[in-house]
């Protein structure tokens, strides 16, 4: 070490105040926070919130749109987007639905819709990277071509008569909790443990915080992209298969409009939708706030036709607030 | 030059749109009666009107989603204040009104938040769906005094009166692109942003005037829709923005911004509705319309970028 | 202080040093511009190898090519004694060289010790799981070893320029790094920063690595290098140890040709004052910063490069309002916010990256020139293109833009002609304050003195033009006086007649003692850091 070098002042240890702060900066603090004030507030103004039953069937509720939504994460922290998901879950249901009527059991529908799922998103991935086609036109024409292949498919009629031990997933119980809510749970482990801890799940950040710094690292772009578009179809066909156990039928138009719910989640729960900043956290807490605030709000009594607007009315919400996040923070990328 | 690019392209399109027509009067003896070709123009009238203002909008490298959420919006809102007792007239210019709000909504969160259109047009594509939603209930207002039919099922003389209107739009829409300093802006604005800026372009109260444009285009198209069907719901205008998206695109625009014109865009109306009109008559459920119509789109853009590619 | 090493001497002494890469006859063109000509370059074990040239002539393409960004059209680089065919920056990296670029390029969300590692093969645990305590350890022991204490968790957002240029720094060792590439590493560093730098490279160079030291501060190659190559015009001109040369041989050398020959200036006759600023200040780019031109004066803005000039002419056009200060047109106080309230104003800023600032490059060179004035060649919104067509045609001659005609794209012009559109654009507008931001950058030697007829007409018709160049020789023969921008703010202010390059060079660089120039504006305060902003004297 050479001597002749001026004292070192740097980036020291944090005192508890900067522990704090350096937590609060994180993506999915404001989220959390309000989702825990519109929780108290929901609790005060509407009888009989809180109580357990009741966050149990909230979380349940929005199971289907949270899985979905720890995948489409993936895609959008790798800077891509993905709105072709709500037909996606129609044409896994559908055929997971199929192999359920004809065979029965949990595994090979289970195995149908991932298949299923896995085919699409790979079909979406391969457009993207390979084809060079920008992501939302990829996805929005995808949307509205595999809502046309599940009415193909099914010649316009339902499926229906999805028998009881195919049904499992959706509503089971097990130990008290809803089977939806433990695949939910263990999901987002997974994910959790993916994104920090797999060198897939690190490259997703890599190549959403600066795409270009991060091919000349050496990191494959596409391939990093293309999985995550397969991953979206893997966990919608899991999805599915909870919707279809909720919904005991499945018809032509099942999931229409989740692909909004599902961004919602992704973006209210603080991941940025420039992509290379987020968490599954951020899904999670995400999903549930969307569940409580659609809950709580007919709860006080306004009427689900509104539903759509409140979503809407949040996701523009999120991302204003990323957005003046950003410029505050001096908007580096 | 560029410009003899662009004019083989329009031929290649034109082309295409032949080789369609063709095909179609093969599966169906009705389609090509010249009450069946008219018929069919009241249709991609609705598409057109808002194709043209989404093609400035590609130009410049944007996009809006939201267009068919904003049409069951104004058509709600037209429908449901006349049901709720005011004067026609005056629920007619309330569309329009509504359509403009919408437009300028979507206008400011874009540029004077610097949000990105993609990002807005979906939370508004909700938004303005829910609202509509709300507004109506889930229900429907299909009486009408019977003028209003003419603005969706009238003629004059053989030709459906909203084809002289939408003939009319796009003249006004081909001068505004291609001769006036407003198009040239959003041209500039497309290819090279920042330069515009540099140069003085007034680039966002340009964008905020296209969104807002294209609201009171959604309108107009919002108000034929409704009296051609004549009913208001809120469920109207489903996928709409996919087949306006389309047309722009098939027209040639890139997504990239800095391309697009509006012959190419008028092309690709012409082509679309002629597929979807062909496709009715030869009894192909509208499934299959569904998937090729995604399908077409994705092709559309490939090629699109795959020629432009090799051209540099 | 300096580096416990001396420069022109230290661990290179012994003749059999070996070399650590070799570029021989290097040669390379982008479209019909020649970039690098017949260049020869090497570097040697331990030793600080500074590159130096005016912008423009070749030093960064050079580099690229050694870090495998570029692939040159002749010659050959031999790394180790082998030949090397790189493809990407990536077999570079394997082969032991790194390059800091001067804009550092890092993962802004992820964690420090996480930047060290991207694109490595990553430590894992017995589990399969990516093995962080390996990976924050590896990274505090390597910053340890260039002197430095980080937090390694926190982001890297929250870094201040200077400590994310050591992590860049820190990255490229952990690579096993031969060889570091250093492009203008100084440039937005405080003196200390500085200091701690140089500490680094004398480490490095004491292990063995050599360092290429790019800069246009010559008073620090002088400090800490070995040798010096000068590059003009894309070709090696000199490659000398540093204790054989001085400031005004290498100024001399750099520029190629005395000062005088350059371009005699008409008399000036400077009229009132048309542009005025008084503190204009903008937090973390410049600060309290006067500036005055008269109508037909020629102001030069001198400085390195990063100093904040271009920060502040964009100010002054609104493309980035000032926070503080104010700014005076013809001696009315006025509010810019955009570049249009400028234009209105007579302001027109001529940007510093021609073609992604200055043109729209699938437009016709009509189409750029009358960009600007679209509003007073339209009627009722509609573009008259006969005098839209006229009034290009008219630039067109006054500026000579030749290469092709008007109604062809822009992109098939040569740079300077390119420029001179640029230049056409601006001036259809008829500013009475021309603010050129490095007007002849890139462009060759016979436009480039049409374009310095140009300005000295434009002078003469009582025009008050801020030109920013950072070719010293350039500012010294066409401006009527100088000012000089360190760090953000104003250091020098000198006339024509008492304007040297030494004078010049030194407030634009700091370097005489006594002439303490102020530190840069602070900057916002930077969550993570307690770092301590040492004091400083006023300037001159």
């Amino acid at each position: 070490m050479s001597e002749a070098r001026p004292p070192e002042v740097a980036e020291g240890r944090p005192a508890l105040s900067e522990s704090v702060r350096r937590w609060l900066m994180r993506p999915e603090a404001p989220a959390l926070v309000f989702l825990v004030l519109l929780m108290v507030v929901f609790s005060l103004a509407a009888d009989g919130f809180l109580r357990g039953p009741n966050i149990q069937t909230i979380l349940t509720q929005v199971a289907v749109v949270g899985i979905i939504a720890l995948a489409v994460n993936q895609v959008i922290l790798c800077g891509e987007i993905d709105i072709s998901t709500g037909s996606m879950l129609g044409l896994c249901a559908v055929t997971a639905g199929m192999a359920a009527t004809a065979a029965g059991g949990l595994v090979l529908p289970l195995l149908a819709g991932v298949a299923t799922g896995a085919i699409a998103g790979a079909v979406n991935g391969f457009l993207v990277t390979l084809g060079r086609i920008p992501a939302i036109i990829v996805t929005l024409g995808m949307l509205y071509a595999l809502r046309g292949v599940i009415l193909l498919i099914t010649g316009g009629s339902f499926v229906t008569g999805i028998p009881a031990d195919t049904r499992v997933l959706g509503i089971g119980t097990v130990l008290g909790l809803n089977t939806p809510v433990i695949v939910l749970f263990t999901l987002f482990v997974v994910m959790a443990l993916v994104g920090g801890h797999s060198t897939w799940g690190r490259n997703v950040f890599a190549v959403g915080g600066n795409r270009r710094a991060a091919r000349l690292a050496g990191l494959s772009v596409d391939r990093t992209r293309f999985l995550a578009f397969v991953l979206v179809g893997v966990f919608t066909g899991i999805a599915s298969v909870i919707f279809l156990g909720r919904a005991g039928a499945v018809q032509t138009t099942a999931g229409t409009g989740i692909e909004l719910q599902v961004i919602a989640a992704v973006v209210v729960g603080g991941t940025s939708i420039a992509g290379g900043r987020g968490s599954a956290l951020a899904v999670l807490v995400g999903a549930t706030l969307i569940g409580v605030i659609l809950n709580g709000v007919l709860l006080l009594g306004v009427p689900s036709v509104w539903q759509d607007f409140v979503l809407g009315a949040l996701i523009l919400l999120a991302v204003s607030v990323d957005a003046v996040r950003r410029r505050m923070v001096g908007d580096e990328a | 030059m560029i410009r003899n690019l662009r004019f083989s392209r329009e031929l290649v399109l034109l082309g295409v749109l032949i080789a369609i027509m063709l095909v179609m009067a093969q599966l169906s003896p009705f389609f090509f009666t010249l009450g069946n070709l008219l018929d069919t123009s009241r249709y991609f009238v609705e598409i057109g009107l808002i194709a043209l203002g989404m093609t400035l909008i590609i130009i410049t490298a944007g996009i809006d989603l939201s267009v068919g959420a904003g049409l069951a919006l104004v058509s709600v809102a037209v429908g449901f204040s006349f049901a709720a007792g005011l004067p026609l007239p005056l629920a007619l210019v309330l569309g329009l009104l509504t359509g403009l709000g919408a437009g300028l909504f979507n206008g400011l969160f874009i540029t004077r938040l610097d949000l990105h259109p993609l990002v807005v047009t979906l939370g508004t594509f909700a938004l303005f769906r829910g609202l509509a939603y709300g507004l109506s209930d889930a229900d429907a207002v299909s009486s009408y005094p019977a003028w209003f039919a003419y603005f969706g099922q009238a003629y004059l003389g053989p030709i459906p009166g909203q084809l002289i209107l939408f003939v009319v739009a796009v003249i006004v829409a081909w001068i505004v692109l291609s001769r006036t300093s407003f198009g040239r802006y959003v041209y500039a604005i497309g290819s090279n942003e920042e330069a515009a800026r540099f140069s003085g372009v007034p680039v966002w109260r340009v964008k905020l005037a296209l969104y807002t444009g294209i609201g009171f285009l959604v309108a107009l198209a919002a108000i034929i829709y409704t009296s051609r069907v004549s009913t208001a719901r809120a469920d109207s205008g489903l996928g709409l923005e996919l087949d306006v998206i389309a047309a722009v695109v098939l027209g040639g625009a890139s997504i990239y911004g800095g391309v697009g014109t509006v012959a190419g865009t008028v092309l690709g109306v012409l082509i679309i509705a002629t597929l979807r009109n062909g496709l009715v008559l030869a009894g192909v459920p509208s499934t299959w319309q569904l998937f090729l119509l995604g399908i077409l789109v994705i092709s559309a853009v490939f090629l699109n970028e795959f020629f432009r590619k090799r051209e540099e | 202080m300096s580096p416990s090493q001396d420069s022109g001497e230290g661990v290179t002494g012994t003749a059999e040093t070996p070399t650590i890469f070799h570029l021989e006859g290097v040669e390379k063109h982008f479209g019909g511009v020649v970039a690098v000509k017949g260049v020869d370059f090497d570097l040697r074990r331990g030793e600080v190898h500074a590159l130096v040239g005016e912008n423009g002539a070749g030093k960064s393409t050079l580099m690229k090519i050694v870090n495998g960004l570029y692939t040159p059209d002749q010659g050959r680089l031999e790394v180790g004694g082998k030949t090397a065919e790189f493809s990407s920056p990536r077999d570079a990296e394997e082969s032991g060289i790194a390059m800091i670029p001067q804009e550092v390029d890092l993962f802004l969300e992820l964690s420090v010790a996480e930047n060290l590692f991207v694109g490595r093969r990553l430590p894992r645990t017995r589990w399969g799981g990516l093995d962080w305590a390996t990976m924050r350890e590896a990274a505090r022991e390597k910053f340890e070893s260039l002197g430095v204490d980080f937090d390694v968790t926190i982001p890297v957002k929250h870094l201040s320029a200077a400590n994310r240029q050591i992590v860049a720094i820190a990255r490229a060792l952990l690579r096993e790094a031969r060889a570091v590439i250093m492009d203008e590493p100084t440039a937005s560093l405080a003196d200390r920063e500085t200091r701690r730098l140089f500490g680094i490279i004398s480490d490095l160079t004491a292990s063995g690595v050599g360092v290429v030291y790019i800069s246009h501060r010559l008073e620090e190659i002088f400090e800490i290098s070995d040798r010096i190559t000068v590059m003009r015009d894309g070709e090696h001109i000199v490659t000398k140890p540093a204790s054989e040369l001085d400031a005004e041989e290498l100024v001399r050398l750099m520029v190629g040709r005395p000062l005088s020959e350059l371009f005699t200036r008409s008399g000036s006759d400077p009229g009132e004052v048309a542009l005025e600023v008084r503190s204009l200040t903008r937090a973390g780019e410049f600060a309290d910063v006067d500036l005055e031109v008269h109508a037909g004066e020629v102001v030069g803005l001198a400085g390195l490069v990063g100093a904040g000039r271009t920060e502040i002419a964009q100010a002054i056009f609104g493309i980035r309002p000032a926070e503080g200060g104010e700014v005076r047109v013809n001696g009315e106080a006025v509010r810019i916010d955009s570049p249009q309230s400028a234009i209105k104003r007579g302001i027109f800023y001529v940007p510093e990256e021609r073609q992604s600032q200055g043109l729209i490059l699938p437009f016709s060179i009509r189409a750029n020139i009358s960009l600007s004035i679209l509003d007073r060649l339209s009627r009722m919104g509609l573009v008259e293109s006969r005098a839209e067509r006229e009034t290009a045609e008219r630039f067109a001659e006054a500026l000579s833009i030749r290469g092709a005609r008007i109604s062809e794209s822009v992109s098939r012009l040569s740079g300077g002609n390119q420029q001179k559109v640029v230049l056409a654009k601006s001036l259809a507008r008829e500013p009475s304050i021309l603010i050129l931001d490095e007007p002849t950058r890139g462009v060759d030697v016979g436009a480039k003195s049409e374009i310095y007829s140009l300005i000295d007409n434009l002078a003469k018709e009582g025009k008050a033009i801020l030109l920013i160049s950072s070719e010293l020789e350039e500012v010294l023969a066409m401006c009527d006086r100088v000012v000089v921008v360190r760090e953000g703010r104003i250091t020098g202010e000198f006339d024509r007649k008492e304007a040297t390059q030494e004078s010049v060079m030194a407030a634009a660089t700091g370097v005489r003692s006594g002439s303490a120039a102020n530190g840069p504006p602070d900057r916002e305060k930077e969550s993570g850091s307690s770092r301590v902003q040492e004091g400083r004297a006023g300037h001159e």
